[in-house]
């Protein structure tokens, strides 16, 4: 076992970091002030301003009746693009207190509409065919490629809350105003594979999605074209809620990437991978065999979901077989479609299947939650640099449960691979291979 | 050739034990036997099922195999009342399978069996532990242990003499235990295996409740569960391979 070599705890920058966490939570109050600045700056007489948005917001409460915006880092145009969550926020490095502040500042200008057919409804007209006024311009800026140049009419002031939530999935949303119109002022740029699965209305979903992740698009991209109701067969269109559309995406790409995976030969050894970002480690045990996935997440007295300080380590997990699973996960969430997706692109890489197990800890520095793309960064990054190897799939998981604030016993109740890993039949076969004990 | 009259509860029976765990299957029409072996997609459940030729009404074959879709099958099967008889014949020309059932006809087309997942090669094993009980005690085991858990641990205690289902949950524990004299037969070997409930409620779900079951068991070893329909003219055999704990 060569655990031993690439992991170190360091302690003190823990605590260190901890302080500055419990700090942080007071500056979103600052952040909120100086958007009010920023706002009063940018708003011309009318409640009209411009802005530049790099993507937009489907709510989900009251679905299908559901708020649907665009958002734009009002006073902040110059570099809008960084506003926007993407794979790039973790190559920056960004902090908890980061991802707050940039949602504090991204003005949410939003309507009320009907998921299926846009502003007006009764009419026939399908979402598909909403081209003009505040839907059109919402779609512009979802498949555009870069932040797009808009001027929007606002209906009053915006509203200076701060929605936290204990949503894993999407990220934290900002302040809000209500929409009288919304004009492009300037004509996207939209990418011809976009353009592609935009034109086609007689493709379904899933395959479109899966066509751009294969031409190079990541699923934040998906995510944000999927949710504006621009993939689909066109009478299926529809405004996809944001937090929906970012689980929809894991999951669909996932599944294709499995499927790549069906006959492709097994690791060959038992892998232990590590990373740790925003106060979530990340666990990744790869064992020889067919594909077999599960997700044990352990999250600590005085984090966000398990806040009380004196309660037990809060225990959950989810599973999938050879063949996936059928029904949306009962415990983890998103988390488990983000995390999935993260190792079987690494698998799809060296061409390779394995039963994996991801252990994700939650220690109490996790004090705000950011957005599932935490989870799928953290894990698609931690198959950097070294791993450790152990003999057996066993000895892997006491040495990480060493180091882990559960026990081994505790784990195997909880986790349907710790308590034993799935053999095929052919394992038993003269002609199949070894078993692996 | 093939031409058959097979009473409906007969066939549908034999059609459950083998939809649990695939869609689609081929059927070796042998001049003695109809004869099922199928595994399902991750190699895990397995099932051999053969109905011999005195199982039926009439029974008249050359050893030709056919590939069907299974649940399309079983819902024409379910159109018949249980002391319907069901009247099956290959169109050899057509490949499609003619079924009549009371004035009731329906025309299947068949699957290129070729196209089907190969049969799989049945592990030979030699299993210490048989424990004989009845399809109701088992699925009381399994029934309990879905309470609690995803997994089921099957043991043999050779000084007890005694078979025990048990499951770990992740606060419960369901353990039924299985003396000697509840037993229809047992005959004590080192057996302690896990397997995934999945897969052994689905092939539960087809083993009637009078049904005499036989179990043979190992360590760390795939268990096999023989039962008979057909008023003993009809065998059924499921093999499902063991989760492997990880110490």
């Amino acid at each position: 076992m060569r655990l031993d070599d690439y992991i170190e705890m360091e302690v003190n920058e823990r605590a260190e970091r901890r302080r500055l966490a419990m700090e942080k939570s007071y500056a979103i109050v600052d952040h909120l002030e100086d958007f009010r600045h920023r706002f009063d700056d940018a708003v011309q007489g009318d409640s009209l301003f411009g802005s530049v948005s790099p993507s937009i917001f489907v709510g989900r409460s009251n679905y299908p009746n559901v708020s649907t915006g665009i958002l734009s880092p009002v006073g902040h145009e110059g570099d809008a693009d960084k506003f926007e969550t993407s794979a790039s926020w973790y190559d920056e490095g960004v902090s908890i207190g980061d991802v707050f502040e940039r949602r504090t500042s991204l003005l949410n200008s939003n309507r009320p509409v009907d998921v299926r057919v846009g502003a007006r409804r009764g009419d026939g007209l399908n979402v598909h065919d909403a081209w003009d006024g505040f839907l059109g311009a919402q779609r512009e800026v979802a498949i555009a490629d870069r932040p797009v140049s808009v001027e929007i009419g606002l209906d009053g002031r915006p509203k200076l809350d701060f929605d936290v939530t204990r949503d894993d999935i999407a990220t934290p949303t900002g302040p809000r105003a209500r929409a009288r119109s919304a004009d492009l002022a300037e004509n996207p740029h939209v990418p011809r594979p976009v353009k592609k699965t935009l034109e086609d209305d007689d493709w379904q979903a899933q395959g479109a999605m899966n066509y751009l992740y294969r031409r190079g698009f990541d699923v934040y991209d998906i995510t944000r074209i999927l949710s504006a109701g621009a993939l689909g067969q066109g009478r299926n269109r529809r405004l996809v809620p944001t937090r929906w559309s970012i689980t929809a995406v894991d999951d669909t790409v996932g599944q294709f990437l499995r499927g790549t995976l069906r006959d492709a030969p097994s690791v060959d050894a038992v892998q232990v991978w590590r990373n740790e970002y925003l106060g979530n480690a990340f666990w990744v045990i790869l064992a020889p065999g067919r594909w077999e996935f599960e997700l044990v997440e352990m999250k600590a007295p005085g984090s966000i979901w398990n806040p009380d300080p004196a309660a037990g380590m809060w225990i959950a997990s989810d599973r999938e077989g050879y063949e996936g699973r059928t029904g949306y996960v009962e415990e983890t969430a998103g988390a488990y479609y983000a995390s999935r997706l993260a190792v079987l692109e690494h698998l799809s890489e060296v061409g390779r299947q394995a039963k994996c197990l991801v252990l994700r800890h939650v220690s109490d520095d996790y004090w705000g939650p950011v957005g599932v793309w935490q989870v799928r960064e953290a894990v698609r990054h931690a198959f950097e640099g070294a791993h450790g190897e152990a003999e057996t799939f066993g000895t892997a998981v006491r040495e990480v449960a060493d180091r882990l604030p559960v026990s081994t016993s505790d784990l195997r109740r909880k986790s349907e691979m710790v308590a034993g890993l799935q053999t095929s039949l052919a394992d038993f076969t003269n002609a199949g291979g070894t078993v692996n004990r | 050739m093939f031409k058959a009259i097979v009473s409906a509860s007969t066939l549908r029976d034999a059609l459950d034990s083998v939809s649990v765990l695939v869609d689609e299957c081929k059927i070796r029409l042998n001049e003695d036997e109809l004869a099922i072996r199928a595994v399902d997609p991750a190699n895990v459940g397995m099932v051999d099922l053969a109905l011999d030729a005195a199982a039926f009404e009439s029974y008249e074959a050359d050893g030709g195999v056919i590939g069907v879709n299974l649940s399309r099958l079983e819902d024409i099967a379910g159109m018949a009342n249980a002391g319907d008889l069901v009247h099956l014949e290959l169109d050899e020309e057509t490949r499609k399978l003619h079924i009549r059932i009371d004035g009731l006809s329906y025309t299947l087309a068949l699957i290129d069996p070729d196209s089907i997942r190969q049969e799989p090669d049945i592990p030979d094993l030699d299993l210490p532990a048989t424990i004989v009980l009845e399809g109701n005690q088992l699925d009381r085991g399994i029934k309990a242990a879905d309470m609690v858990s995803d997994h089921i641990a099957l043991r043999v205690d050779e000084d007890e003499e005694a078979f025990f289902i048990e499951a770990e949950g992740d606060t419960d524990d369901v353990d039924l235990e299985l003396g000697r004299d509840d037993l229809i037969d047992l005959a004590a070997g080192p057996a302690n295996s896990l397997f995934s409930l999945d897969y052994l409620k689905d092939m539960n779900k087809a083993i009637p409740g009078d049904a005499e079951v036989t179990v043979e068991l190992g360590e760390e070893f795939p268990v096999k569960l023989h039962y008979e329909i057909a008023e003993g003219m009809g065998q059924v055999t499921y093999m499902l391979a063991p989760r492997i704990q990880s110490d």
